[in-house]
């Protein structure tokens, strides 16, 4: 809610039209990429740029279907695509903590995919209607919105010493990446998370057998 | 920044983000995955928030800012207690969006 709150202003200061950034929440529902998108759409970038970025940004969401995948076997195709309009970083984690406590459904997953998706929504129109009123959303501490939300799906997802240690291996990646570019080693920001995850995720497979 | 502009970009991230979410889980969901794959997957989602929250912390707008005067990192202490205390996802949320205001206008 908050962090589409933020999202509803900033769109219509770059100068989205509420129904525009309603719309935009709604059918993308990309969290993170969606800042990104507006970032580069203030600095003028191309349409392909855009949507490249935002893209490769939730690439995570290629593994996150495949980790959810085992449990929705079974499942017909129009439901599954439902889920997957669906998926995000918090629907994600709450699924897979429902699932870890055997409480997780069919029906509580399309649940909470439609909580969501109405939190994400109806927080975007809040934002961007009240964005006269609320003026520069960083007075309100948005930027530290995002940050917040992703401390808390972490905590939830690191059950155990194993995950802590693949967690941590990967933020170290993340931090240490972006520092290799004086020794030519370039890898673009947008590309950062997921090399930085994928790579950790397979030392972790590896060692903890 | 033009309307055509603006409705280009909306239509193509929906159709990438369904693109990204969609096929693996239709795909893979009717296969059956060899274990050490299976084990590769169970330890992407915490490998993911890891970077995640590292990214947002350590290198809020994609500069370095690795200080124990940094907002970022102080307010992400007393996030993670409340989330520790309340399991609550919004209530983690806005108590660090506190958090980070208050020590924002403490460090000037």
């Amino acid at each position: 809610m908050p962090v589409g709150m933020a999202f509803g202003v900033l769109a219509t200061t770059i100068g989205f039209t509420a129904t525009q950034a309603v719309l935009c929440s709604a059918t993308a529902l990309a969290g993170a990429g969606q800042f990104i998108a507006l970032n580069l759409m203030k600095s003028g970038a191309d349409v392909l740029a855009v949507v490249t970025a935002t893209t490769v940004v939730n690439l995570r969401y290629v593994l996150f279907g495949a980790t959810l995948s085992p449990y929705l076997a079974g499942m017909s195709l129009p439901r599954q695509a439902l889920l997957a309009f669906t998926l995000t970083d918090e629907t994600f984690a709450v699924n897979v903590n429902d699932r870890r406590q055997g409480l997780s459904t069919g029906a509580s997953m399309a649940g909470v995919g439609a909580v969501a998706w109405s939190g994400w929504v109806a927080g975007t129109a809040a934002g961007a209607l009240a964005a006269a009123w609320i003026g520069d959303p960083t007075r309100w501490g948005v930027d530290f919105a995002m940050p917040a939300m992703f401390i808390a799906l972490l905590i939830a997802l690191a059950e155990d010493r194993r995950h802590v240690s693949v967690a941590a291996l990967a933020a170290a990646l993340a931090i240490g990446l972006p520092a290799l570019v004086p020794l030519g080693i370039v890898v673009p920001a947008s590309w950062v998370i997921v090399i930085a995850s994928m790579g950790a995720a397979t030392i972790g497979a590896v060692v903890f057998r | 920044m033009s309307s055509g502009y603006i409705w280009a970009i909306i239509g193509l991230m929906a159709v990438a983000n369904f693109l990204v979410r969609f096929p693996p889980i239709a795909v893979v969901s009717r296969l059956r995955l060899p274990a050490p794959l299976m084990r590769w997957l169970g330890f992407v989602p915490a490998a993911v928030m890891g970077a995640l929250v590292a990214g947002e912390v350590l290198r809020p707008g994609g500069e370095y800012l690795i200080t124990p005067r940094s907002p970022y990192v102080l307010a992400a202490i007393p996030t993670a207690l409340v989330y520790v205390k309340t399991r609550s996802f919004l209530g983690a949320t806005l108590a660090g969006m506190v958090f980070f205001v208050a020590f924002r206008a403490l460090l000037g």
